[in-house]
Parts: C-alpha cells; structure tokens; sequence
C-alpha cells in the first residue's frame, strides 16, 4: 500500500516491466510518454512496449488513464483542444508524435473499437468498407471481397450475409461491436485499439467478443482496456496494471494474476481495492 | 394540479380549434353560390340579396347582403334589421340570373331581353352561353393586340435608352438630334442609336395604326350584343284603385286602370291582358311581385305594394343593360340543384386559383399573388440555405469554442426576436437605396463619393497587398495547427482579422469607385434595383429566416452523436470527410426541417413585404416566359401583404371581407402543407437511422 499512498503523494516512482515482457518485439513501443489536460497530468512518463501478434490488457482502477493512454496511440486526444504530450511512441519503429507525422495516415494505420458500438448511419457494406472508401476506393470486387473478409474477420458474415444493404443500426448490440471490429480490420491495421469493447454488452454479446479476440490472436496486436479482471486473465498474453496515471506493473498475464512482484498488484488483481 | 393543466390544455386546444374553424367556415363558404332572396321592406321598397350571415341582436336579427348592382345602388353589401322587413321570409324568384363581370361585380336581375337575338326567355341562357364562346374569342384577340402594342412600346423605350447610354458614354446632348433628325458631326454609336431610334418610331408608327385599327374595331365588335335586365329595384309607375284582397288573389286584370299603367290599352288589336298573362307571387304580408308575358312583347315584372287605404302603389322594376361581353359568368340561383352548385362552386375555386384579380382584387383570382409568394419564396431558399447550412457548421464543427463563439450564438437567437418590419425597414433601406442605388447608378447614387482615381488605384495595390498577406498568414496558421505549435492561437486570430480586413477593404472600395456609373444609368430617374423589388423582399426575407435555418442546423449538428466522429476519425478520415459522410447525412433531417419552417415563416410574413416590394396589383409575374425569365426588378403581389391590402386598404372593404377570408384560408393551407412536409419528411428520415440496440 505504500507505493499507491507514494504515487498519489506525487512521488517518482519506477514501474516494475518483466522481462519477458521487454525481451519480446514490439509493435509499439511507449518511451517515457506523459500527457497533460491543460495543467492537469493524466499520465506520467510511460514507457512500455506492445508486444507484436498478442493481446495486452491494460486494467487499473477508473480514472487511472488507460483509456487515455489507448487513445494516445492513435492521437484521437488530439482532438481535445487542452491537450500536450511530452514523450513519444514508436508504432513499428515510426515516431508517432513527431511534428511531421501526418496524423490521418497514421491512424490508417491502426483500427480502433470503442466502449459504445458505434456503426454508422449508412449500411453494413458501406460500414465495414468506410476506411477503403475514404481512401477513394471505387473498385467493386476489391471492396466486396474486403468487406466479406473483414466480416468473416470479426464473425458475423453467416449472420449478415443476406442483407449487407440494410442499415448498420438494425442489428443488435453485439452485432454492432462486431460490425465495428470488421471495421477497425478492413484496412488491415498494425494494431488493434479495444477501448472497453464489451462494457455496453450482455454476457452472451461479450462472450461471443472474447471469442473473436481469440481468434484474432497473433493474426493482429491487440491493446484492450479492460474493467474487468476476469475478462483481462481470459483473452490476454501480457496485462499492465495502471493506478493514477502511472504504470504500475507489467507481465505475461498469467504471472500478474498469479505471482506478480508487487503486492499492490496482486491486492488489485485479487479484488482488495479498486 | 392535473385539473389546472388539464384546464389549460384545453383552452388551448379550443382556441387553435376555433380559429382554424372560423378560418375554414369563412373560407370554404365565401364562393359557395347562395339562393338569392327578395326582401319586402316597411317603406314599401323590395330589397334582394345573398343572404351572407344573420344575427340577432337585441330581439331582432340583423341580416348582412349581398346585394350586388354596384354600378346602380353604389354598394356590394347592405345590412338590414329584420324590424325593417314587413315579412322576414323572401320571395327566392328561379327566375333570376347572377351574372359575374369583368367590372362592377355583381349583378342580380331578370333577364329581360337579348339585343342579338328574338327568343323566348327560356331560350336566353342557352343564346347567351352560345354568344359568350363568341366574345371570348373577340376577347383573346383582342389581349393579342394589347399585347403588340406593349411589345412595340417596349422597343421603342428600348431604342431611346440605347440613345441614351449613348449620351452617357460620350457625355454628348443629343436630344436635338432626335427630334431634328440630323446626325452630321455625330460619333458612329450614336448615329447608328439615333438611326435605329427613329427605325423603330417609323415601323412602330404603322404598326400602331394597324393595332389601333384592329383594336377600334374588336371595341366595336364587343360593345354589339347587350342583355337588357330587370334589377328588383322598384321605379314607381303609379296608383292602382283596387281591393287588396282581390289583386292578392291574382285578380289584377280587373283593377282600374292596371292597364293603362303599362301602357297596354292602346294595344291594336284591342286585346288587352288575358288572366293567363300574368302571374303573381306574394312577397312579403303587403307586397306582391307579378310577370306580365304577353305575345310578341319582352316580359315585364312589376312590384306591387298595399298602401294604407288599401289600395296599391305599382312600380315597374328598374332596367338595366349590360355588355355581354363583360359576363364572367351567370347561372339562376335560385333554380340550382346541389350538384349545379357544386359545379359552379369548384369553378369559383378554380378561377380563384388561376385567375388574374378583377375589381382590384376584390374579384376573381388569386393566382399572381400566389405566384409571386411562391417565386420569392424559392429565391428566399436558394439564398438563405447554402449561407445559413455553412455558416452553422463553421460554428458547429471548425469554429473552437470560447467567449466569442458564445456572443455571435447568442446574438443570432436574438436576432431570430426581432420584429419583422425591423427586417423590412432595413431591407428597405440597405437594399433598396443602398445596394439598388448602387447598382442603378454606381455610387454617387448610393450616396458615395468616389474617391478620385490615383488614391483609388494606390488603395487597390494596398488591398492586394492586405490579400496576399492574409492568404500567407493563413498558410503559416495552418503549419503551425499540424505540428501544434505554440503560436497556433495567435496566428489564428491574426488570420482571421487579416480576412476580415481584406474584405472590409473590397467593400470600401467599390463604394468609393470612380469607375463605376452602375448597370442602369440609362433608365435613371426611374429606378430599376433601386425601388422595393423580387430580389430585395427575397433577400430580406432570408435574412430574417436565417437564424431560424442557423438555429435548426446547428442543433441537428449538435445532435450528432460524437461517438460516429470520433468511429470515422478513428478510421482515418479528415475533417471533411468526416462532416460529409456521417455528419451531414445524419444531421439531414433536422438541417430540412429548419429550412421548411424558415419557409413556412418567410411565406407567410407581411410586414416586411409593405416596404421592400410587395404591391397590391402587379400587371406583371415575376417569373414568366419573356427573357429572361425570372425578373429579380420587378414588383410583385403577395398573398400575405394582399389580405392586408384587400381587408383594410381598399377602396371598399367591407365588401372584400368574404374575398380576404378566402385568402386568409389558401395562405393558412399553404403554411399548413409547408409544416406538414417538413414533419412528414423527419419522420421518413428519422427512420432510416433508428437502431434496434437492445
């Protein structure tokens, strides 16, 4: 406990990276990344890597920043007027930051699924092909096979296949998220950004989710943030655990949740606090 | 609680419901065609008349005429309390015709006679229909030769402004050269001006005489065939020595001196009246109605009344003859079955719909007022809509938010208060004086002074330098915006008041050109943009409808959930992209629905149109098949401003009240259909964007 009183002192503090964790590759790598709403620190100097072809979790109490830290990977904080970063991220050895970084091609880069299913209103064709189509994509095969690959992809062509031409809005929820990840896979991204994908979803919606992120394993690198610790132990390979804007621990899930080198860690993981 | 609500729900529910009642009652039953009814007064006068309405007051019902014959009894209408009737039910005659005219209105009578044709009255509707087919040839030949005359007209004031731009580009007086004719010493232009000038006054002058000719002679032609009709209007012939009893029961023929009263002893023949000759229809307790149809002779009526010794007082009713031509149309009220009236009634709505007014509107149709309402309304829409969809999504979707942003919002909901004949003044006065003017006659007649030519030109060059450096300032805005420069806010700003500085110069500067003398110099005095106008009232009007659009377009903007912004930016779209195919799309049903309200208020708002255009009898359309079409100059009717005009600015208006009710109800439909569209349209596209989420 006295490391959590210590961070929310304001104290230095060093995160504890397993090394199996470092000595893999990554496909993005955080170094020493720290991110500001006008005066406000939301995340202090993160440095961590996202290993390439697994699933990373990020779990850690509300408000410890791991949606904000998601969301920095594709600079969608950009959009919030406030915000300044210091630091820098690596998305397969390409600054992310840097000024000359033209931001719309490197989010084209990446696909990212947010907490609420969020499809378009147009129809699921045109959904699961938006990505190609704001790239000018005219070329009637190459987008049929897309969008059927990337449906496929996130398991639910058999279910739409007869009626790719009606709204996205008129299916149901976790039909919606999967519609959403078929979306985030069309333009084939080097990371996969989950901001909570199952927190507005049934239990059957969300596990027919965790499904598919197994499934997705290795095909594609996943970053999930995740509330619940269940859901974290079951689909993910590595878990970093955040607490007040900083990065506490991080390791092949399975040690985190069973022999992590911090107590705090383990009193989070077990439910002590939280 | 629930009671009060409740309570109050209700009134306003019976407060919209009677409106719209009386709206529809007055409206709808306006050119419903009525039974014509003949009145016996006390004074022994026969009164007749459409009844309108009735009420009572204070123990006697007071009736509202239509009584017609304007160009005889000086009126349309007559009210009259039932304590002036001898006997409150009338005498409806079949008998009589309703004849509607080009001019005067109304009449009610007998026909009497045709002065084309010898028949028998049962024969005159079928001559007179027959006769009115003829005329209204006459009639369309006769608009044919109008209709050359102007066009002649028209080229000839085209050659003098050509004389004229003459006189203007070369600073020359050639007025004595067109009336002399001589054009020694003359610049080419302008003696070919004056050669075609008096080109023109020759061909026009034998063309006029042809016109006038064909014209005299149409005249001629229309004015040949009259009916001839009896109006129950009584003249008095004389006393009639008889038992009242006795003539009431149709013993006329025996009555002293009834006879020599009609002037019928003197007969050739010696016959005199037969009983079967005349007819008697008791009108009111005193007063008796009688036709005399003898052979060879026009019928007659005469109106007969009890004095007090009881003997009678005869008068023959009054004649009256009028041109067939003028008829409109003319059937028997008092014979029509529901159908026949029916009939007439669809055809009175037709013609209201379609027809050019008559009488000063007070007759006739509505169609150039409609048309002209409709016409201004769509220009209204092309100029309101593009600026005020921009103009909110600059607010809603690029603009950053802060105190400024807040000021212009709130200011534009203010603006949306304003009383609109506040639009209307300054409609007026900016467009009408200043940028008509401007246009008319440059501006010196916007009332400028230019400034002289060298300092025109050096703030020319200053203008552009002012140009080129805010297109730099704004380049260099847009770098920093990319790599989030510190300095990003400040260039922003020194941006956007460079623009506003570069504009404000273009503005100054072309008010204050030399070189400039406006479009329509030639026509001066006589102000072409100058003067309230189509384009002024549209222009006006969009600006008074655009916080509304503004207004509707931002909150559809604002309703577009962020969730769908950030799914597209997540995606890699740009801004643009990102407003045109998910924000615009989704806000598109509530971007309509403003736009269709701001139509349904721009159509229906008078106030303004008194001062920047509307007219209360325009010979022109706006919009019609002459080059080019749409005529942005001239002024035009609308229906709006005509139910002001008609209910309280003409001449009679009491007798317009039925003819503004009727306008009242088309303007209350069309406002109506404009609403109904707009929620119809939302709910269809609402549709398309439900979700079935859980």
């Amino acid at each position: 406990m006295n490391r959590l009183k210590a961070i929310a002192d304001g104290q230095t503090f060093e995160s504890v990276i397993h090394p199996e964790v470092l000595s893999r590759e990554p496909v993005v790598a955080i170094k020493d990344f720290s991110l500001f709403y006008g005066r406000k620190q939301a995340l202090y100097n993160i440095s961590m890597p996202i290993v390439k072809g697994l699933v990373t979790a990020l779990v850690g109490p509300s408000g410890c920043g791991k949606s904000t830290l998601l969301r920095s990977v594709n600079r969608m904080n950009d959009l919030v007027e406030s915000v300044r970063i210091e630091g820098d991220m690596l998305l397969n050895g390409d600054s992310i930051f840097a000024p000359s970084v033209d931001v719309i091609e490197l989010r084209k880069r990446m696909g990212m699924v947010f907490q609420k299913p969020n499809p378009f209103p147009m129809s699921i064709f045109e959904n699961v092909v938006y990505p190609l189509r704001i790239d000018g994509q005219r070329d009637k095969t190459l987008l049929n096979q897309v969008c059927e690959q990337s449906l496929r992809g996130a398991a639910l062509w058999d279910e739409v296949k007869d009626r790719l031409h009606e709204s996205g809005l008129s299916l149901s929820g976790g039909q919606q998220q999967r519609l959403c990840i078929a979306r985030a896979i069309a333009s084939d991204p080097e990371v996969l950004l989950l901001d909570e994908p199952c927190s507005a979803l049934d239990p059957i919606a969300t596990g027919k989710i965790e499904d598919l992120i197994d499934r997705l394993r290795g095909e594609y690198s996943i970053l999930i943030v995740t509330h619940n610790m269940q859901q974290a132990s079951r689909i993910s390979d590595h878990t970093a655990f955040m607490y007040l804007g900083r990065l506490v621990e991080m390791a092949e899930t399975s040690t985190i949740f069973t022999r992590p080198t911090l107590s705090e860690t383990e009193d989070y993981v077990t439910g002590r606090f939280g | 609680m629930v009671w009060l609500s409740g309570g109050m729900f209700a009134i306003a529910c019976l407060m919209i419901l009677s409106l719209l009642a009386f709206v529809l009652w007055q409206g709808l039953w306006t050119l419903w065609p009525r039974n014509y009814s003949i009145y016996s007064r006390n004074d022994g006068s026969i009164l007749g008349g459409e009844l309108y309405s009735k009420q009572s007051i204070d123990g006697q019902d007071k009736l509202y005429l239509r009584t017609g014959n304007y160009d005889i009894s000086s009126r349309h209408f007559a009210y009259v309390s039932s304590l002036e009737l001898s006997d409150e039910t009338p005498w409806t005659d079949p008998d009589l015709w309703l004849v509607e005219r080009k001019e005067w209105g109304n009449l009610y009578g007998f026909p009497k006679d045709l002065s084309w044709t010898k028949s028998a009255p049962e024969e005159f509707a079928k001559h007179v229909a027959l006769g009115l087919q003829e005329t209204s040839k006459i009639d369309r030949q006769l608009a044919v030769a109008k209709d050359q005359l102007k066009r002649t007209d028209h080229q000839i004031a085209q050659a003098r402004l050509g004389v004229r731009r003459v006189e203007l580009a070369e600073k020359v007086d050639l007025q004595n050269a067109v009336e002399t004719g001589s054009v020694e010493g003359l610049s080419e232009l302008a003696k070919r001006a004056i050669e075609r000038l008096a080109e023109r006054n020759l061909r026009a002058d034998e063309a006029m005489i042809q016109i006038n000719e064909q014209i005299a002679e149409l005249e001629a032609k229309r004015s040949e065939r009259s009916i001839v009709f009896e109006l129950p209007i009584g003249q008095e012939l004389g006393k009639l020595d008889a038992d009242w009893s006795e003539l009431s029961a149709g013993k006329l023929k025996d009555a002293s001196g009834f006879a020599t009263l009609l002037g019928i002893e003197s007969d050739d023949n010696g016959a005199g009246i037969s009983e079967q000759q005349i007819s008697v229809k008791q009108v009111g307790k005193g007063h008796l109605l009688c036709k005399v149809q003898r052979q060879n002779e026009p019928v007659r009526r005469l109106s007969i009344r009890r004095l007090a010794d009881n003997s009678a007082s005869v008068s023959t009713l009054q004649e009256h003859s009028i041109l067939l031509a003028d008829v409109v149309r003319f059937f028997p009220p008092n014979k029509l079955g529901f159908l026949e009236r029916l009939g007439i009634y669809a055809s009175r709505w037709w013609e209201f719909l379609s027809g050019d007014p008559r009488e000063a509107g007070m007759e006739g149709g509505f169609f150039p007022a409609i048309w002209g309402t409709v016409v201004m309304t769509i220009i209204m829409s092309m100029a309101v809509i593009p600026f005020g969809v921009l103009a909110a999504l600059y607010m809603r979707e690029y603009a950053k938010s802060g105190w400024l942003l807040s000021v212009i919002r709130i200011s534009i909901n203010n603006l949306a208060g304003v009383p609109s004949i506040v639009y209307g003044v300054f409609g007026l006065s900016f467009f009408c004086y200043i940028v008509g003017g401007y246009i008319d006659g440059g501006p010196r007649k916007a009332g400028f002074t230019p400034w002289p030519s060298p300092v025109w030109f050096s703030a020319l060059a200053g203008l552009a330098i002012l140009g080129l450096a805010s297109f730099a300032v704004s380049v260099l805005s847009g770098q920093a915006e990319t790599r989030r420069s510190p300095f990003r806010a400040t260039l922003r700003w020194a941006g956007g008041l460079l623009w506003l500085a570069t504009l404000a110069g273009i503005v100054w500067l072309l008010i204050r050109s030399p070189h400039f003398e406006g479009f329509y110099q030639a026509q001066l005095p006589n102000p072409t943009f100058g003067k309230g106008c189509l384009l002024w009232a549209a222009l006006t009007l969009a600006l008074l409808t655009l916080p509304v659009v503004i207004v509707a377009t931002e909150e559809a903007l604002s309703a577009v959930p962020n969730s769908l912004r950030e799914g597209s930016y997540a995606c890699g779209a740009g801004k643009w992209q990102t407003i045109h195919r998910i924000v615009l799309p989704y806000a598109r049903p509530g971007i309509i629905t403003g736009f269709i309200l701001a139509m349904a208020r721009g159509a229906g708002e008078v106030a303004p149109m008194m001062l920047v255009g509307a007219i209360p009898l325009a010979t022109e359309l706006p919009l019609d098949g002459e080059f080019p079409f749409l005529h942005g100059s001239r002024s035009f009717m609308h229906l709006g401003f005509q139910i002001y005009s008609l209910g309280f600015q003409s001449q009679n208006s009491e007798a317009a009240k039925p003819m503004v009710f009727t306008a009242t109800l088309l303007l209350l439909a069309i406002v109506t259909l404009l609403n109904q569209t707009a929620i119809w349209l939302r709910a269809r596209l609402r549709k398309r964007f439900e979700t079935s989420q859980f």
